[in-house]
């Protein structure tokens, strides 16, 4: 993960191991070398989330500029959310209301190119605005 | 927008593939590397600031199409470069 060393890391909380994880390729292809982690799927690897699943992406997100959490669907928020509570005051890990695949293409466009972790929760965030065609 | 002493330099070129998601990255990430340079596109229509992935990749430029640039800002010249390179290299990626 050295190619994302001092960049802000995003991780990807889906329901479905598959989604995440394409989704992570697709957006890291794409941003050249942010540091994308997904966590998708139940511990047995069934649909769902898992608390254990988000906190080690975290883990491996961390660069040193803070990490960047966007969930796919309603309960993904309250395992991202059960997770924060659990580090709290020991991460700089950030939950974003962001559309799954917009939000994680513009965040992670936005940290490869540097920006510190409230402009990278921005971009996200301003996907939820951008039109499609 | 703050007063820029360079002029601003624009160039059009023709795409020789689609202006999909990995040329559109590439194109953010230089506009993240310049932040005092602002690079516009204007296809058609349709126009993006290259800041914007997702507004680059909206503007559903085919093959073929003429795309304007204008850069302002510090180093216009050398990053209208760039951005014509990045546009008219789309042919070696499939993205």
């Amino acid at each position: 993960m050295t190619e994302g060393l001092g960049l802000v890391g995003i991780v990807l909380v889906s329901h479905s191991a598959a989604l995440a994880e394409g989704a992570a390729e697709l957006v890291q292809q794409i941003s050249g070398g942010a540091t994308v982690v997904p966590a998708g799927g139940t511990d047995d690897g069934g649909l769902g989330t898992s608390t254990a699943r988000i906190e080690a992406a975290i883990d491996d997100a961390e660069t040193g500029s803070g990490v960047l959490i966007i969930p796919d669907l309603g309960s993904a928020v309250l395992s991202a959310r059960a997770v924060l509570a659990d580090l709290a005051g020991e991460t700089t890990a950030r939950l974003v209301d962001a559309p799954f695949v917009e939000g994680a293409v513009a965040a992670a466009v936005a940290a490869g190119s540097g920006a510190d972790l409230d402009a990278v929760a921005a971009a996200a965030e301003e996907a939820r605005d951008a039109t499609k065609f | 927008m703050p007063p820029s002493s360079d002029g601003a330099v624009e160039r059009v070129v023709v795409l020789p593939k689609p202006l999909h998601a990995r040329p559109a990255g590439q194109l953010a990430r230089l506009a993240g590397r310049h932040k005092e340079t602002t690079i516009q596109l204007v296809a058609g229509a349709k126009k993006a600031n290259a800041r914007g992935v997702l507004a680059v990749m909206a503007m559903g430029a085919v093959t073929g199409t003429e795309v304007t640039l204008t850069v302002t800002g510090p180093d216009a010249e050398a990053v209208a470069d760039e951005v014509a390179d990045i546009l008219t290299a789309a042919e070696a990626v499939d993205g």
